[in-house]
């Protein structure tokens, strides 16, 4: 067939240049010694015969290379001799050409790290079978909907849930007509698991009994959780391991296959491993270490009551359907809002004023996807200032190219003249550009790989071992690729565009000096004003998130947090229902108190700067009820050296000791805050106030201290004790003290733990100052990129000035010694050449200067200390700009002031 | 080329080339001769642009080439027409007949008839 003829001539000429050439050569030997023989024959003498044969066949280095273009090999001749040469223009200017592609390595390279997250983060969907045809359900509901207790994720700007209660899940799935299956599922976090008597804290999931059918996936040893396991609660104590669990504990051995490990100290039998891909209904980046069945709840989500599983008015269970063929999501949600009405009313009562929550659809493709939703506004900002990087290397290389393409104008000409024509031109300096770019990618693709986890490392706390693992493959590489391509176009058109442009007359009859190139000349400078925008727009930012992570720094935190390590206990409720996990943690930090190292031993219900906090009704008793204060204020339970571990100081009264015990009177400290809001002028000590129905007398007043956030100031707080505590405490905080270096002092606290109950974990362990610099980790990202990208663009914008002005001050050699001729100071051309540069700088400032203050409104809510428009921030960097700028154009300038006029002259 | 021999249309040496391999496989330099031999001396091609034109067919796959030797022992390519070369041949020769009668009808056109 044709074409398949047309790929192997053509591919004989491109692999086998030689042996084609040689085969043309032999042929045409033979053809003239035919045709010389008849020549002869027919009279001729030999040495005629032989110039008129040659004379009638044509050159023959023409016939071969004709024949060989039949082959269909012009385009790529032309291609190959359009990258030799433009590697050798290249390899003439290696300053250029390595400024060039490092510029382009580093802004691919940054586009191609943040792609990588951008997509596992927020593109990639569940390894199931037809993940597109998954939905999740949720529900919309206002202030006034039917009250529930809502364990899961509560979207606040938009009132809607993924969350639903078990009975209500139960009558969706046996009613709905809409989808081929409804399924559940729900993440539990730090369940304690052991394993050959070793307790680990692990993730699990629960999963409904239809859940592995449904979405198809296969395990690749044992079977999956099936309906008959998901019986009544408490039964079905069996399990399904993820990959990574079967990997870390058993050694990938095949007979795991009904191991028994302790689950929250039940046993549970392994039945099944899951396949690597598979990540659990909920997340796709990271699965569960095990999967259970929902019947398992009471086990291992107990809850002081009865089963969530039978609990109208918890809502907890994450509901997934697969919608079927044909069905549209609005019909979908029209339907399954009728059905959660009934499910809503027959499972609670529904008071006179409240409303029944609204059915809706999410997109279930990519699971509950709650990592999209926390890390998509910080991701497309990274997105943004890589691109912006990205079209900053750009626009620096456009115009490094343009100046170098004036100068090759005669050259340009002369070709043209010569008879090549301006698409050929044009071809041959895209492939230049296109050189540079595909060098620049393969640079970028390098550091794209090397970067990949630095940025996951960014946003997960230092003692998060779940880390996020970056795939690195064909889909990165086709990206980086097509970036790499668009960039070259985009810097390579302009130059490209004006070579095609080239007048020939003009530019063979004008000498390459005195050629005016306005155009080109403008165009350098709306970059180079444009690059400097950018690098103010980069820098402001860098220095307002600089001086916001300082002022966070500088904070009065209210107590000491050096020397402290920090971590959880978690009493499983199986083993401690309270008030045994009271007398466990009082076990746990008297044994602590006497380990060898350490100083002080406390405890709370809420570490400090973590994010948490908890709060209580709060009604003094014996003072009239303040009506602007609010009835309720934070509060925090605490162990008996509380203020003295984290060096809160005590203002009045005492603070607590070992005289108070479960049993003796109702005590509380309150803070300085609560005192001026709740006691002005009266002494709050001996007072006593009401809380959760009982009375605490004040024995104290403490110091203030920041509590949840290092922005907030610190709240009304009262204190209590932990001791005289009612109500369960799932888990608790330690803070320790301790003389030595902290990472010294963990085995000795897992052996005193242990030696209290060997089955509990220490979770979560990590320094005070480690646990503050982790709530300032989104600032942190943005202040290390900021001035990163920031430094790179203000390099970037310097190259530029500087190739700008140097090449305008070569251009202008002639006019510039005429100038000196006629008696021109040479500090007046001086002046003349910075004051160029400076009108390009100043514009470019003020340029940047509205852009910063127009991106300034979007991070405002990140900064601390200071507005966005913070006036020392601009000016600095505004001076900073003009300093480097004016830096870069000093030494074209000083080149235009020290020209010879008789050189210069003669020059032309 | 002599003055007196008439222009040849554009894409009728691919035809031609394609007949005189028709009749048996041939070299480029025997190819010659035939279309010089059948035409009775009145053709004459150009022996330049004759190998171009030879690779571009079996670029196209109308024809194929294998290396033999001549008559007198040397070295040559003989070319021979493939079974799509053949259906080629064909609907060319159609369209050089629809179209020489279409021209001659014009030329025969007397007054009366128009």
């Amino acid at each position: 067939m044709s074409i398949v003829s047309r790929c192997r001539t053509w591919w004989k000429a491109i692999t086998r240049p030689e042996r084609l050439n040689g085969e043309i050569e032999d042929e045409l030997a033979f053809h003239l010694a035919s045709y010389v023989d008849d020549l002869i024959r027919s009279g001729a003498s030999p040495d005629e015969a032989l110039r008129r044969a040659r004379a009638e066949l044509g050159a023959l280095d023409a016939q071969r290379e004709n024949c060989r273009a039949a082959f269909g090999t012009r385009i790529w001749d032309e291609l190959s001799a359009d990258t030799r040469f433009g590697l050798r223009m290249l390899a003439r200017q290696p300053a250029f050409t390595v400024i060039a592609i490092i510029s382009l390595a580093l802004g691919i390279g940054a586009n191609t790290t943040i792609f990588t997250i951008t997509r596992q983060v927020l593109l990639e969907r569940l390894d199931v079978y037809q993940p597109e045809a998954l939905r999740l359900f949720a529900w919309t509901g206002g202030e006034n909907r039917v009250p529930v207790r809502i364990w899961g994720h509560w979207n606040e700007t938009d009132h809607t849930c993924t969350s639903f209660s078990y009975p209500v899940y139960q009558q969706l799935r046996h009613q709905n007509r809409v989808f081929e299956d409804v399924f559940a599922f729900k993440v539990i976090s730090q369940l304690t698991v052991s394993v050959h008597d070793q307790p680990e804290p692990v993730t699990a999931e629960l999963v409904s009994g239809n859940l592995y059918s449904a979405l198809g996936v296969n395990p690749v040893l044992g079977r999956g959780i099936q309906d008959l396991d998901d019986g009544a609660p408490g039964t079905g104590a069996i399990a399904l391991i993820s990959d990574g669990f079967w990997s870390r504990h058993f050694g990938r051995s095949p007979d795991v296959i009904g191991r028994i490990i302790q689950v929250n100290l039940t046993p549970v039998t392994i039945i099944g491993v899951n396949p690597r891909e598979f990540t659990g209904a909920s997340s796709v980046q990271v699965s569960p270490d095990v999967f259970l069945p929902f019947s398992m709840e009471p086990v291992v989500a107990p809850n002081d009551a009865k089963s969530l599983l039978t609990n109208p008015e918890q809502w907890w269970v994450l509901v997934m359907g697969r919608i079927k063929p044909g069905v549209s999501d609005a019909s979908a949600r029209a339907a399954m809002d009728v059905l959660l009405n009934s499910a809503v009313r027959s499972t609670m009562t529904v008071d006179e004023g409240h409303s029944v929550p609204h059915f809706a659809l999410h997109d279930g493709s990519r699971g509950e996807d709650l990592n999209g939703e926390k890390y998509s506004k910080p991701i497309w900002v990274l997105m943004a200032l890589a691109g912006i990087v990205l079209l900053l290397a750009c626009a620096n290389l456009a115009n490094l190219l343009l100046a170098r393409a004036v100068s090759r104008q005669r050259e340009l000409s002369v070709r043209i003249a010569m008879g090549a024509t301006r698409g050929r031109i044009m071809r041959q300096m895209l492939t230049e550009s296109l050189l540079l770019s595909v060098a620049g990618g393969m640079g970028g693709l390098l550091l794209g790989y090397a970067g990949r986890n630095v940025i996951p490392h960014l946003m997960l706390s230092s003692w998060e071992t779940e880390l996020i693992p970056m795939r690195f493959d064909w889909m990165i590489f086709g990206f980086t690729a097509a970036v790499s391509l668009c960039t070259g176009l985009l810097f390579g058109f302009m130059p490209a565009w004006q070579a095609m442009h080239t007048q020939i007359n003009r530019r063979l009859k004008e000498n390459v000096h005195s050629a005016t190139q306005s155009s080109s000349n403008l165009s350098s400078k709306v970059l180079i004003a444009g690059q400097i925008a950018l690098s103010m727009v980069l820098l402001v930012e860098a220095g307002l998130f600089i001086q916001t992570l300082a002022n966070l720094r500088k904070i009065h935190l209210g107590f000491r947090p050096d020397n402290l390590v920090l971590f959880e206990i978690e009493a499983p409720n199986t083993r401690y229902p309270a008030p045994k996990d009271i007398a466990l943690y009082r076990q746990i930090e008297r044994r602590l108190a006497s380990a060898p190292g350490i100083r002080s031993v406390s405890l709370s219900k809420n570490p400090l700067i973590a994010g948490n906090v908890s709060n209580d009704d709060f009604v003094p008793d014996g003072l009239p009820l303040h009506r602007n204060a609010p009835s309720y204020v934070d509060d925090n339970v605490v162990g008996e050296n509380f203020f003295a571990t984290m060096g809160i100081p005590i203002l009045a009264g005492r603070s607590f000791d070992n005289t108070d015990t479960e049993t003796s009177r109702l005590i509380a400290v309150v803070n300085q805050r609560l005192m001026k809001e709740y006691f002005p002028n009266i002494n709050p000590i001996g007072r006593t106030f009401l809380s959760n129905k009982r009375h605490f007398e004040i024995v104290g007043v403490s110091g203030d201290a920041r509590y949840a956030d290092l922005r907030d100031d610190p709240p009304a707080t009262f204190f209590t004790l932990y001791r005289q505590q009612t109500r369960s405490e799932p888990s608790m905080t330690f803070e320790i003290t301790a003389g030595v270096d902290p990472a010294a002092l963990v085995p000795g606290l897992r052996d005193a733990v242990a030696e209290v109950d060997k089955d509990l974990p220490l979770l979560n362990i990590r320094t005070q100052s480690a646990q503050i610099s982790d709530r300032t980790r989104q600032e942190r990202i943005f202040a290390s990129l900021t001035t990163g990208f920031g430094l790179l663009a203000l390099i970037l914008a310097c190259i530029g000035i500087y190739g700008v002005m140097a090449y305008s001050v070569s251009r202008r050699t002639n006019e510039i010694g005429i100038r000196l001729a006629l008696g021109a100071e040479p500090g007046r051309v001086l002046r003349m050449v910075l004051g160029a540069a400076w009108c390009l700088t100043v514009t470019g400032v003020l340029l940047g200067l509205a852009g910063a203050l127009g991106t300034g409104r979007l991070i405002a809510s990140m900064l601390y200390g200071l507005m966005p428009h913070d006036p020392s921030t601009l000016i600095g960097a505004a001076l900073l700009l003009m300093f480097v700028a004016l830096l870069a154009s000093w030494i074209p300038a000083r080149r235009a002031a020290s020209i010879d006029p008789m050189r210069a002259l003669r020059n032309e | 080329m002599t003055a007196e021999q008439p222009d040849l249309f554009k894409g009728t040496l691919d035809m031609m080339v394609l007949k005189a391999v028709s009749l048996g496989p041939l070299h480029g330099y025997g190819i010659l001769l035939r279309i010089e031999q059948i035409s009775g001396n009145r053709l004459q091609i150009q022996q330049g642009s004759l190998y171009p034109a030879l690779y571009r067919l079996e670029h196209e796959g109308w024809i194929e080439s294998e290396w033999g030797q001549s008559e007198k022992n040397r070295k040559a390519k003989y070319y021979r027409l493939t079974a799509a070369g053949r259906r080629r041949l064909h609907a060319e020769k159609e369209k050089w007949n629809h179209m020489t009668d279409a021209i001659g009808a014009i030329l025969r056109a007397t007054g009366e008839e128009v």
